[in-house]
């Protein structure tokens, strides 16, 4: 009791930002955006930048869930790779246009996702990431079964989009890869902007509040579950609409996208970016898709790297790259 | 006028456990009631049922005519009644005013995913008025587990406030705090209690002597007096319970 | 269809569940006591089942590596748990977990560093080919051979837990870690050996089960899910229904390949989803809040 009693007296900082960081808060939608608008150039090739783009997209909406919410989920795959099917699957098979096909995708992801997510909620702790891994495994197995519609062990092929017709007679040409980087980041960017305006809202309180304290929360007057909930399903939604995009860009759907790898990809993204901010994911999912891109020119085992690396962060950086880094700022202004 | 809290023979076991054992009060408006007991009294499990959460095995529990039985913890909240723990529960990450603010949102608007929460001046006020009850305005901005003791002690029962209950339940509200923080903790539950009722347990017999217009004493999970201080501090069994103990609470 | 096929299927179901018992065992025992969830598992269940392929291939004898390869293993459990988790107590329990799927990643690759990405067929010893008539037909040998290791475990673990100091810290720790702090035991080293246990319980199901099925290096992702499943229908932390719930396990997918293949690994989670819906704290597990 006595230190705390010291460091109160000497007046340690308050918890307000930085200006600087109060600035970098404010405007992080438009910089976010701005940073990607020049990813394509500034990445050794397109492919990566497109890659950043929608990893970074699937990261943030796993982020909602588990760096604000505080809820680890390793079954996240299951709407991604429901987003991608169900698009590609609406073009190949009911023959629709690339929007309402779009729409089928991420409301399919957020359909599943209350259902998981309402199985998953119903047990505490610990049991989460269990469960949550065990029924996205249950989905890729349907799928694999289910290979009449979706196309099994070969994944699903034959629904290449090449051209995205908008209103008003103009049309987007996606087989010229800048034009559809950009008809993607479109997509990114409103998301981004969703999300900023969810945590920025009462109800963004509220899921830091259930990640910091779920008994407190409760006695407050909490519904804890179905504020999970919601959670929940905001994030399968935004996974859901990168597995919509991912669809549209590689023209394919592999069965992995259900796999538990792509489940484990995104939470080592948001682990490396850090978990919790809102510029973490695309930094994770940056230095991820780097670490890949290097690391496969050398070795075809680079996922050793990658989990090695990913270890030194759980051991000495848990926050990851862009929590340190807020982290240090803070200390030293407070110092 | 008729009790703002009717308890009815309530009891609670685990297994085989018998933790509390028909429970019989009922609770005035206004005024203060103390719960002590030995330790493993029953203490908690009874501040637990009557704050939803546990559920009581057998029983009922009435507040302002409604039963409270069966239902989820957090609708205790939207009725009426605000708890503190005895271990300080907070939002360690959060600042002090976003701890307050968030326990007022609660009640509102907790699914409201869109519009910026500035736009609830209302929420921010009932903050600030809760802040300054208990005398944290100068530390609003600071991370609430960067708080001294006594200080954390107080945000705790700022959360209770902001609901503004018209119960409240203060588990040890000056648990480890030294002799001039119990002072504050002191004058501060008799400000609230002007225009509250407020139930609270508590190890400082000196306090609960000065504090409260009623108390109630649990021994292995029964209620074995129930009265005025005066009262209670008479009465044989409470006498025999406490000096059998002999570790200077009475 | 016949009597006799559905008796074969439900033994060859009790076969495969006793595996699913090896390694749900040892995760639940690691969770009961540590409380981390050993995301490793199934790697570590893979690694076993190569250690026993590479000792049966330097010693020419399977008894060698059933011996051998989870006792190996073990010990690289305590080391994970030595160097790799203990710097991680204290803090949230999300990070040994992350800790642990990160290191399964690393095993993985790994050995298909050392014994290369495609299946290696791993064969029975000759004594225990074939089969055996019991009578309402003929039945592989091996796997009863397999049932009875997995009995004679429990056996050994049961006496272990009920008969010994040992395993009275064990069960009262995994209750409430407070009262190893009341009884003066070192949990450290407590830790260490539960730790190793659980990974060798794991690797002991990979050296059993590598005859049964190709050894590849992708074969702990679904036991590592099939484990998950046991352990939500069992109860999280009860040794009874980390074993009621893998013979259970076993036997649903067992009959359900009988009638519908397509459905026989689907089935598992089906039953998984449904425990959640009218018990999610499995079929042993205490509800919460007792």
């Amino acid at each position: 009791m006595t230190t705390t009693d010291l460091a109160a007296g000497q007046g340690v900082a308050p918890r307000t930002l930085p200006k600087a960081g109060a600035a970098l808060d404010r405007w992080r939608v438009p910089l976010t955006i701005a940073v990607l608008a020049v990813l394509p150039f500034v990445l050794p090739s397109q492919a990566l930048a497109v890659n950043v783009l929608i990893y970074g997209l699937f990261t943030v909406g796993f982020n909602l869930l588990f760096g604000y919410t505080g809820l680890l989920s390793f079954g996240h795959a299951a709407f991604f790779g429901t987003g991608a099917y169900l698009t590609g699957m609406a073009i190949a098979l009911l023959g629709f246009g690339w929007f309402p096909a779009m729409l089928t995708g991420i409301v399919g992801a957020s359909l599943l996702s209350v259902v998981i997510g309402a199985l998953s909620i119903r047990t505490r702790g610990i049991y989460f990431c269990m469960v949550t891994l065990a029924l996205a495994q249950l989905v890729y197995y349907v799928a694999l079964q289910a290979s009449g519609w979706t196309g099994g062990e070969n994944g699903l092929r034959g629904f290449t989009v090449v051209k995205a017709d908008l209103i008003g007679g103009f049309s987007v040409n996606l087989l010229n890869p800048l034009a559809k980087y950009y008809f993607i980041m479109f997509f990114a960017a409103l998301a981004l902007w969703f999300v900023s305006r969810v945590l920025n809202s009462p109800f963004g309180a509220a899921i830091e509040a259930v990640r910091e304290n779920e008994t407190r929360a409760r006695a407050c007057g909490f519904d804890v579950e179905r504020t999970k909930l919601l959670s929940f399903v905001l994030s399968g939604a935004l996974c859901g609409l990168a597995g919509t995009l991912s669809a549209l860009h590689l023209s394919i759907v592999p069965l992995d996208a259900l796999g538990v790898h792509t489940s484990s990809i995104v939470v080592m993204m948001t682990m490396l970016g850090g978990a919790g901010s809102f510029f973490g994911p695309f930094v994770g999912a940056l230095v991820f898709l780097l670490i890949e891109d290097v690391a496969s020119l050398w070795t075809t085992h680079w996922q050793l790297i990658v989990g090695i690396v990913f270890i030194l962060f759980v051991l000495f950086l848990p926050k990851g790259i862009w929590g340190s880094l807020i982290q240090i700022v803070r200390r030293r202004r407070a110092s | 006028m008729s009790a703002l809290m009717e308890v009815t023979d309530v009891g609670r076991s685990f297994g085989g456990f018998v933790a509390l054992a028909g429970i019989s009060a009922s609770f005035e408006r206004n005024k203060v009631t103390a719960v002590i007991g030995p330790n493993g009294a029953g203490k908690s499990t009874f501040f637990n049922v009557l704050s939803g959460v546990l559920q009581p095995s057998t029983g009922s529990i009435r507040f302002k005519g409604q039963e409270l039985k069966g239902l989820k913890q957090h609708r205790f909240a939207h009725l009426g009644i605000a708890r503190s723990y005895q271990i300080t529960n907070l939002f360690p990450e959060l600042s002090v005013e976003e701890n307050v603010r968030v326990a007022a949102q609660a009640l509102k608007t907790r699914y409201d995913v869109f519009s910026h929460r500035d736009r609830y001046p209302e929420l921010a006020q009932k903050a600030e008025a809760a802040l300054a009850e208990v005398g944290l305005t100068h530390r609003r901005a600071r991370r609430a587990r960067d708080l001294a003791h006594g200080e954390q002690r107080a945000l705790e029962i700022a959360i209770a406030l902001v609901a503004n209950p018209e119960l409240l339940l203060l588990d040890e509200p000056t648990a480890g705090m030294g002799p001039e923080e119990t002072k504050e903790m002191v004058a501060l539950i008799e400000r609230l209690a002007a225009d509250r009722t407020i139930l609270l347990v508590e190890h400082k017999m000196k306090m609960i002597l000065g504090l409260s217009d009623r108390i109630l004493v649990l021994h292995h999970g029964r209620l074995i007096a129930d009265g005025t201080p005066t009262a209670v501090q008479a009465d044989p069994e409470v006498r025999r319970v406490y000096l059998g103990q002999n570790d200077g609470y009475a | 269809m016949d009597l006799e096929l559905i008796l074969m299927q439900l033994f060859s179901g009790l076969a495969l569940g006793a595996i699913l018992v090896m390694v749900a065992l040892g995760l639940t025992i690691v969770f009961g006591m540590l409380g981390i969830v050993n995301f490793a598992h199934g790697a570590l269940f893979m690694v076993g089942a190569y250690a026993g392929l590479w000792v049966a291939a330097q010693t020419g004898s399977f008894w060698w590596a059933l011996i051998v390869a989870p006792l190996a293993v073990g010990v690289l459990g305590m080391l994970i748990e030595r160097f790799l988790i203990r710097p991680l107590y204290g803090r949230t329990p999300d990070d040994p977990l992350l800790l642990t799927f990160g290191l399964g990643y690393v095993l993985v690759e790994a050995v298909r560093i050392t014994f290369g990405t495609d299946g290696i067929p791993f064969s029975a010893p000759d004594a225990l080919q074939g089969v055996v008539d019991l009578g309402v037909g003929y039945f592989p040998i091996y796997r009863l051979f397999v049932m009875g290791v997995v009995a004679v475990i429990l056996l050994l673990l049961w006496v272990a837990l009920e008969k010994t100091r040992f395993g009275l810290i064990v069960r009262a720790g995994a209750r409430d870690p407070l009262i190893m702090k009341v009884l003066g035991v070192d949990v450290s080293r407590l830790w260490l050996l539960v730790f190793g246990l659980g990974v060798g319980l794991t690797a002991l199901g990979g050296v059993l089960a590598a005859p049964m099925r190709n050894v590849s290096p992708e074969m702990g992702t679904l036991v590592l899910a099939e484990a998950f499943v046991v352990t939500v229908i069992g109860g999280m932390g009860s040794l009874l229904g980390a074993v009621v719930a893998g013979l259970l396990v076993g036997v649903a997918v067992s009959m359900t390949a009988l009638f519908a293949p397509e459905m026989a690994t689907i089935v598992m989670f089906g039953l998984m989803a449904l425990i959640l819906l009218v018990r999610p704290q499995g079929l042993f597990g205490r509800p919460a809040g007792a």
